[in-house]
């Protein structure tokens, strides 16, 4: 797959989870959980999500669910 | 079969409906102590506690030829623009599904993709849980009469792991299951 593929692809899946969210439960969460989630959806990487957050790897995940954002593959 | 499982993978498993299929399908899944301790929430912990305890998942004995190994292809993918950030925990699956010739089991985007160039690595065999579900069609653990059926299956575990299977990868897969359905 080419690079530009790739990028189609990323904005693809940065648009999927954009749309899907609850944006009124990422608003009201504190600024560093807010600063992960929105972070997960531009860039789709739960890792360092959950390293902005200050979590494990599933408690991230958790919110990540409850906030609605898909794990997009 | 044997498979070696990334964290994501297994926190998002372990929210199926149908998650013991993984056990049927697989005789030995390896993980490393890393992914492990990347584990904190009581349904991943529960889960991956029950697979240790069963024997089906082993923590795989780290060697320092696997960090040589490690180490060098951090130093090929850890700046290059096209990934997304690849981590540690992620490397280090690649590496042991490499050097075991086993499958890995990962959801991670930048795992798929270094597969996808890599000359040593493109001959890793990556299944996300999209594959896991087909090849249990094709293994006879799941029963299905018609592609829809399997479309709801797909349906089931994105709904309960809050995924959205890409459509491109989902349409080739599902032509694959047409295909054998129609042997």
């Amino acid at each position: 797959m080419k690079v530009e593929e790739w990028e189609k692809e990323d904005e693809e899946f940065k648009e999927m989870r954009r749309s899907k969210a609850d944006w009124e439960f990422i608003n009201a969460q504190p600024p560093h959980i807010r600063a992960a989630l929105i972070y997960f959806i531009e860039r789709g990487d739960r890792y360092v999500a959950s390293r902005i957050a200050g979590l494990s790897l599933d408690e991230f995940d958790e919110i990540r669910r409850r906030a609605k954002i898909p794990v997009v593959v | 079969m044997r498979g070696v499982a990334d964290a994501c993978f297994l926190i998002d498993w372990s929210r199926y409906r149908r998650r013991d299929l993984l056990e049927k399908l697989f005789n030995l899944i390896l993980i490393h102590e890393e992914t492990l301790l990347q584990l904190r929430s009581p349904p991943a912990i529960e889960y991956t506690s029950s697979l240790l305890a069963s024997g089906l998942l082993r923590l795989y004995p780290w060697s320092s030829d696997d960090e040589k190994q490690y180490n060098k292809l951090r130093e090929e993918v850890s700046l290059d623009p096209r990934l997304p950030s690849l981590e540690r925990p992620d490397l280090l699956c690649l590496v042991i599904a490499h050097r075991t010739g086993s499958i890995l089991l990962s959801e991670n985007l930048g795992v798929l993709r270094v597969t996808q160039f890599h000359p040593l690595y493109s001959r890793v065999k990556v299944w996300t849980s999209l594959e896991v579900l087909e090849n249990s069609v094709y293994s006879g653990l799941t029963d299905i009469d018609s592609l829809d059926e399997f479309l709801e299956i797909v349906r089931e575990y994105e709904e309960d792991a809050r995924h959205i299977f890409n459509k491109k990868r989902l349409d080739t897969v599902a032509k694959r299951v047409s295909e054998w359905l129609r042997r």
